[in-house]
């Protein structure tokens, strides 16, 4: 049985989120593997994965199904405004994720600099070929901590105003009473 | 707090999301270039390359000269993804198609992949003059390492060229310090980019004879894109 963090599970138990993260990391696995080469549209349409785009492959697709569940968990804390969200936190989360993602697509974005920047292009180019994997992997580890804090945000940010009894629960507003 | 935030979030998506998209569509729209670059020079296009044409021009070529089809390969020596064109889907065209006369397989040099690129290329050329440059060829995919990593330097070129059976390595040297093909190098990099290919690898496939009804491919495809055209051109070239 996987354990599923309560984050994820008080968010995608609704379909909507489930869609919705589908929704980005499809577009976003198929926008990696079209920069990768592994999917191509012309002359026919094909998909395939040789043994050197293995690891590169797994990390996009890691990359993808996170940055889908980063946005619908964002979503889902705008939608559920009574949460008190920071923007700082609600900025740096939706930001650091499709940052991250961008990364890990600079290598092909780096291609077409060649010809346009010139001698600075070829050389970053270069680099982001030479660096891809870790560069993907700073992707992946940058995703997974704008989940944690996302993660965090969504379970701990229930307040309890103690002055409103409409916030308390029957046992709590019991309490009250007893305690006056 | 809620409206800001979602411009805000919106925002940071539309901004990325153009970017992605917008790298997508200059893509794109050099491909069309290309194309149309294709379409309007056709006339010239179709005499550069007829397969005789290529072959007196000095282009290394692989198969049968009465081959009816031929195959233009545009390549980097330091091109992660044309080794990966090398090792996975040139055995399959040069098993299916090449070895049985159907298919001639030429390469172009296309150098734009570091600054290293251009000695390969030169080096590369020269072993051509003696007939070796499959063999060099190969070894150059199976020594290749991060681009502009030291690899392709002048020494390990030439220790990678002492390496090949039956190379005269005073002639490759002399040839090599003249750099005597660098002016052939670059009118193949100009015949690339005429056609719109600034990506290796790329791929032309024309009807030998006289060099027409070209079908460009772009990047490292799988043999299936190859086979379909080759097959397609096969078939009309029956009828």
């Amino acid at each position: 049985m996987i354990l599923l963090p309560l984050s994820v599970k008080v968010v995608f138990s609704t379909p909507t989120y489930i869609l919705l993260a589908i929704a980005v990391a499809i577009p976003f696995w198929i926008l990696f593997n079209v920069f990768d080469q592994l999917i191509f549209f012309e002359p026919i349409w094909i998909f395939y994965l040789p043994d050197d785009a293995i690891v590169g492959f797994i990390l996009t697709t890691i990359i993808s199904i996170l940055m889908g569940m980063l946005v619908g968990m964002n979503i889902y804390v705008i939608r559920n405004s009574k949460l008190k969200i920071s923007k700082a936190s609600l900025f740096s989360g939706s930001s650091l994720s499709i940052i991250s993602g961008v990364c890990s697509s600079c290598s092909s974005v780096g291609f077409l600099l060649i010809s346009t920047f010139g001698s600075i292009g070829v050389i970053a180019s270069n680099l982001l070929t030479i660096y891809q994997i870790p560069l993907r992997i700073v992707s992946l580890a940058i995703l997974i901590f704008a989940l944690y804090y996302i993660h965090k945000r969504i379970t701990q940010s229930c307040v309890l105003d103690i002055n409103d009894d409409n916030s308390m629960g029957t046992e709590q507003k019991y309490q009250k009473k007893s305690d006056t | 707090m809620n409206l800001r935030s979602v411009t805000s979030v919106i925002m940071t998506v539309s901004a990325f999301g153009t970017l992605l998209f917008s790298h997508q569509a200059i893509y794109f729209f050099f491909e069309d270039a290309g194309k149309l670059v294709v379409i309007a020079q056709t006339d010239s296009t179709e005499s550069q390359f007829q397969l005789s044409n290529l072959i007196e021009q000095g282009s290394p070529y692989l198969g049968n000269l009465s081959a009816p089809i031929t195959i233009v390969d545009f390549s980097d020596f330091q091109c992660h993804l044309c080794a990966r064109y090398v090792k996975n889907t040139e055995p399959l065209i040069n098993e299916t198609y090449i070895q049985t006369g159907q298919v001639a397989l030429v390469f172009k040099h296309l150098p734009n992949r570091g600054f290293d690129s251009m000695g390969a290329h030169l080096a590369a050329q020269c072993t051509n003059e003696q007939g070796k440059f499959w063999q060099f060829h190969g070894l150059l995919y199976e020594y290749q390492q991060g681009i502009d990593s030291g690899w392709a330097n002048e020494d390990n070129l030439k220790k990678i060229a002492s390496q090949v059976p039956g190379l005269d390595i005073v002639r490759f040297n002399s040839c090599f310090d003249a750099q005597t093909y660098k002016e052939f190098i670059d009118s193949d990099v100009k015949l690339a980019n005429s056609q719109g290919f600034f990506d290796t690898p790329s791929f032309i496939i024309v009807n030998s004879i006289d060099g027409s009804d070209p079908e460009v491919i772009r990047g490292a495809q799988p043999f299936p894109p190859f086979e379909s055209i080759i097959e397609k051109k096969l078939d009309e070239l029956k009828k």
